[in-house]
């Protein structure tokens, strides 16, 4: 649905977006990841026309259609929803929505009934004669999410969604976005990574204008799988005693990494370790203060991936 | 050119229910009002003078220098400053559009200032003779230098993210077009030369000629000519975020 073949993006001598290439399959929730400045928000300027890329872009396709030979098409097929959502405040809701509806080709004997689904759809119909500067935040979101929708565009760019909603906000709002599965492409930027993992099926990490790292949710779940660590503490009365669990944990086969600390031990390994653990202290008779596994989170991952030892080997 | 309506609509609506406007419009009729009223004093109650007296005197200069500034220091500073600029293109409305549904939308309120003066004008038609030919085409001049002042206003806009900067610049750009009457000081009768001045100086057009009576098409040229100029100027500043 979103298919990307080495964008690149120049602003004078600074390159924004280099050689970016990467897809988003059609129906899927794709989590668009990075730092500050990475080049998430000038990729969704080029994906809405708002920025035309460097000549040597070879294509950038949405909803099917060359955004390079038709961007007027392409406009059609994405909805947007910016980080920086200025609505005009002295206009109503649904005044707003039918300028905005009349604006994306909506015919006009259907405007209304467009204003009415596209409320219904982000549950705020009773918002439809309120002043736009009278909203709430969490409002005035759903409201840019409304206006997103309009035309039902197949895809749709949502930068930040979340950004300044309290935390009863963020879960409605991530509710809404998940209802929008299936029919609706999703392109989400976020720098909430638990959000990320929460909703997406798919993420693409981009870092210093270059894409990282396209997984699936299958794939990344292993990986951080690999990632979790399983914390030990023991009752253990002498050294000697210590060195032979460090020892015991070193020559299982599923552990890649221990560290000891006094009585506790972080071991990097899969987490059904554990079950062989407790047999191993029962045999022994180690007593357990503590077993618990700590799952590795896509922060870590995310961390990983632009950290500089990863963007010093990709380099 | 659907879009484009589509957001004029849009603009002057934005313009109507802000307070500014209206107050704009209160404040410029007492002003003009009271102008009216003393100029006529200054002409005697000659009808067929006030129209000179009233419009080609300072306050309405003042009110001709500053009101576009003031009507168009929003439409594009504010929006490009608010990312509401970058909303509105992605609904793939041209670049030439926006500006053209700005202008007209700023354009449209000025008209409508100049409209509320004439009922003052209807009731001192009903009390004395009026030459409505001279009042009508002074309007016409009134409405079309307004028209480019209005661009300037607009390229100001685009070229300023903030509203006071926008404003400031348009009043600059509408004082050196201004101030192109006072070039005639530098040349002597008949010189080519002060044809040119006298050809785009505005203060000839409504002081000399149209309050006067006398209407030159080639005054519409040339004012409409810079209006557009200025309004692919203004498209153009706003699609160098491409370039």
């Amino acid at each position: 649905m979103i298919e990307i073949e080495n964008l690149s993006l120049s602003f004078g001598d600074r390159r924004a977006l280099d050689d970016v290439s990467f897809h988003v399959p059609k129906g899927a929730v794709t989590g668009f990841i990075g730092e500050n400045g990475a080049g998430k928000t000038s990729t969704f300027r080029v994906l809405t026309t708002w920025l035309l890329p460097d000549p040597e872009t070879v294509s950038v396709r949405v909803g099917g259609i060359d955004l390079l030979k038709d961007p007027h098409a392409a406009c059609s097929r994405v909805g947007v929803l910016p980080e920086q959502l200025a609505l005009p405040g002295e206009l109503r809701v649904d005044e707003y929505l039918k300028f905005r509806s009349r604006l994306k080709g909506v015919s006009g004997n259907r405007i209304h009934d467009e204003v009415v689904r596209v409320l219904n759809a982000v549950n705020a119909p009773e918002m439809i004669r309120r002043r736009l500067d009278t909203l709430s935040q969490g409002y005035r979101q759903r409201i840019g999410l409304a206006d997103a929708l309009l035309g039902d565009p197949p895809v749709l760019l949502l930068d930040e969604p979340t950004r300044g909603l309290d935390p009863r906000q963020i879960t409605q709002f991530r509710e809404l976005i998940d209802g929008l599965r299936g029919n609706h492409t999703l392109l989400l930027s976020s720098h909430v990574l638990g959000e990320v993992e929460q909703v997406c099926d798919r993420i693409c990490v981009i870092s210093e204008g270059q894409i990282r790292l396209e997984e699936d949710r299958e794939t990344w779940t292993q990986r951080l799988d690999q990632l979790g660590r399983l914390h030990l503490e023991l009752d253990c009365p002498d050294t000697g005693a210590k060195s032979q669990v460090t020892q015991w944990l070193k020559e299982q086969p599923e552990v890649s990494a221990v560290e000891n600390e006094g009585s506790v031990w972080s071991i990097q390994a899969d987490r059904t370790l554990r079950t062989r653990i407790g047999k191993k202290a029962l045999d022994e008779k180690w007593i357990i203060q503590e077993l618990r596994s700590e799952p590795a989170t896509l922060e870590s991952l995310f961390l990983q991936w632009t950290g500089p030892e990863k963007k010093k080997a990709q380099s | 050119m659907k879009r484009a309506y589509f957001l004029f609509r849009k603009e002057l609506t934005s313009i109507f229910v802000s307070p500014v406007a209206w107050i704009i419009m209160v404040l410029f009729t007492l002003v003009m009002g009271a102008n009216l009223y003393l100029s006529m004093i200054a002409v005697s109650g000659d009808l067929k003078q006030l129209v000179a007296a009233g419009y080609g005197g300072l306050v309405s200069w003042f009110m001709l220098l500053v009101i576009p500034p003031l009507i168009t220091m929003k439409s594009l500073a504010d929006e490009n400053r608010q990312g509401a600029l970058e909303v509105l293109m992605v609904t793939g409305i041209s670049d030439a559009s926006v500006v053209a549904a700005k202008w007209a939308a700023a354009w449209t309120f000025y008209v409508i200032l100049w409209c509320c003066l004439l009922p003052l004008w209807g009731i001192l038609g009903m009390v004395g003779v009026l030459d409505t030919g001279v009042l009508f085409v002074t309007h016409l001049g009134l409405f079309v230098v307004g028209a480019a002042y209005c661009a300037n206003g607009i390229l100001a806009s685009a070229l300023t993210s903030h509203p006071l900067a926008s404003a400031g610049l348009a009043f600059m750009f509408n004082v050196g077009l201004f101030m192109i009457h006072w070039l005639r000081f530098f040349f002597r009768p008949g010189d080519l030369e002060l044809l040119w001045v006298e050809y785009l100086s505005a203060v000839h057009h409504i002081g000399d000629e149209l309050t006067q009576g006398i209407l030159d098409i080639r005054v519409f040229v040339w004012w409409g000519s810079f209006t557009l100029l200025t309004l692919f100027l203004s498209a153009r500043v706003l699609e160098r975020r491409r370039w």
